[in-house]
């Protein structure tokens, strides 16, 4: 009998012997996996400069003999950890930034408590990040601040930007920020106004609880978890899968809950009436039009983005006053766009060359 | 070695691969249609009002068995929180008056902070651009 074509039947024993070796590791590996509790994350040094509520501000420890005059300030998204941006030495982007010689701050949030419920959009554009902002002046020194936003937190310093146009800000960088809602389409049909009713859920549950957060992120792509499950078991024996799959898995799953009214006014306000593509968002009653920024702006978005596609996206760098502007589209998805093997190749050296002639 | 289309690992690979983007394009298809908005809503409205209503039911049991109920441990969690921030206050208070006062200032192991003068690298000894399309 015939071997079918391309079938090099005398390297079959050192396949055999191959795929024997990976079994025994796979059960070796397997157990170890249940029983230890994956590497640290987030471990980069740094000093909490304010702690409010949900609020958390941060300052990492400077890892450069000289730092550029202008310091970062990241503003994380409020449905994640800023964790992502510091998973482990070497596939830091907090890390690379502070080797680079960037002075970098981080407003991160912590889960909102039952009585932080009511937390508005205007507590986190009005209050939150212009008292954090005005925290890195004081102690960095500086009047100006460079703000770094992924995801909505992106969102949230195009709001920040488009109200306080004449400063502090001197840059801003968008990661993946959407502007169209509708364009999100799958969460627009998930929150679709015939059907989901916002108030009565907000009004029942008080803040939006992370398990449903994380539902609405893992339904974009039902079939992901069970088949990144299986290349797991597939991929048990190599340590530095396990411990990338670790890392990315332990922060996709590690969700946090949304205050109710600030997610009430996301649900009506953007992916209902649309307003920051109509042009017509407010918060706090002052109008938040991105047409009025004009700082310096980045925006990064990824090719394969399934949460915040392109076409949500696309419209911020159009949109803007600002005459230093620039767009750049990365292979990648929406947490491989910022942090990861490819994140480290492509958008951080990306960033930096941006950046750097902008922070003096 | 054996090429890809011979290698039943490569193939299965392959296959786990192609099913996950074939059911995750069908289950997407599926989701944009009103009607799937509708049935997940409804069904999501039922959920939310009966873990509502079960989180009430349990605080109440364990009141009656002498245990700390969740909002009670969230309390004292919260009061945790708020001598943390209090601390971090001081902290931050005081590393400004060491630093007013000239001493190497705080946050940093007592290490005083790298000048802000850096320049960026000359335009020659930057990389083109980062982006790998």
């Amino acid at each position: 009998m015939n071997a079918p074509a391309g079938l090099d039947l005398a390297s079959m024993p050192e396949r055999i012997q191959a795929e024997v070796q990976r079994a025994i590791q796979r059960g070796i590996k397997g157990v170890e996996y249940f029983s230890s509790s994956g590497p640290t994350l987030g471990s980069t040094p740094k000093d909490v400069l304010a702690a409010r509520g949900t609020m958390n501000l941060y300052h990492y420890r400077p890892l450069a003999d000289e730092v550029y005059r202008v310091p970062v300030l990241i503003v994380m998204a409020t449905t994640n950890r800023g964790y992502i941006l510091d998973m482990v030495p070497g596939q830091s982007f907090i890390e690379f930034l502070l080797k680079r010689g960037y002075d970098v701050y981080m407003l991160d949030w912590t889960a909102p408590r039952p009585e932080e419920k009511g937390l508005r959009m205007e507590d986190y554009v009005l209050d939150f990040i212009p008292d954090c902002i005005r925290r890195v002046q004081q102690d960095s020194g500086e009047q100006d601040v460079t703000v770094i936003g992924y995801c909505f937190g992106g969102v949230l310093s195009l709001l920040y930007g488009s109200i306080f146009n004449d400063g502090p800000m001197k840059n801003l960088i968008c990661f993946t920020t959407p502007i169209d809602f509708h364009e999100m389409k799958l969460f627009a049909n998930f929150s679709d106004r015939r059907y989901f009713d916002v108030d009565r859920l907000v009004d029942a549950v008080g803040n939006v609880p992370p398990e449903m957060i994380l539902t609405s992120f893992e339904m974009l792509r039902p079939a992901s978890r069970a088949a990144s499950q299986i290349q797991l078991w597939e991929n048990i024996w190599n340590d530095e899968y396990v411990k990338s799959y670790r890392m990315f898995d332990r922060w996709a799953t590690d969700t946090l809950p949304l205050a109710g009214e600030y997610f009430r006014t996301i649900t009506k306000d953007l992916m209902w009436d649309n307003k920051l593509f109509n042009g017509t968002m407010t918060v706090g009653g002052q109008k938040a039009d991105i047409t009025n920024i004009k700082v310096p702006i980045l925006h990064a978005v990824a090719e394969h983005d399934h949460i915040v596609p392109y076409d949500a996206a696309k419209h911020l760098i159009p949109r803007v006053a600002s005459s230093d502007k620039e767009e750049v589209m990365l292979k990648g998805g929406h947490v491989s766009l910022v942090a990861g093997a490819n994140a480290v190749r492509r958008l951080w050296p990306k960033l930096d060359n941006w950046l750097a002639g902008r922070s003096i | 070695m054996a090429d890809k289309g011979s290698d039943p690992l490569a193939l299965w690979q392959q296959m786990i691969g192609e099913m996950e983007k074939g059911f995750n394009a069908f289950a997407n298809k599926t989701m944009t249609s009103p009607e799937f908005s509708k049935v997940m809503n409804q069904a999501g409205g039922v959920t939310a009002g009966a873990q509502k209503q079960f989180g009430e039911l349990i605080e109440k049991y364990l009141i009656n068995m002498n245990l700390p109920s969740r909002a009670q441990m969230v309390g004292m969690a919260e009061r945790l929180q708020t001598i943390e921030a209090q601390l971090n206050e001081i902290k931050a208070m005081l590393g400004r008056m060491s630093a007013e006062a000239g001493a190497p200032t705080g946050g940093l192991g007592g290490a005083p902070r790298p000048p802000r003068s850096k320049r960026p690298p000359a335009p020659q000894q930057q990389s083109p651009s980062g982006e790998q399309k």
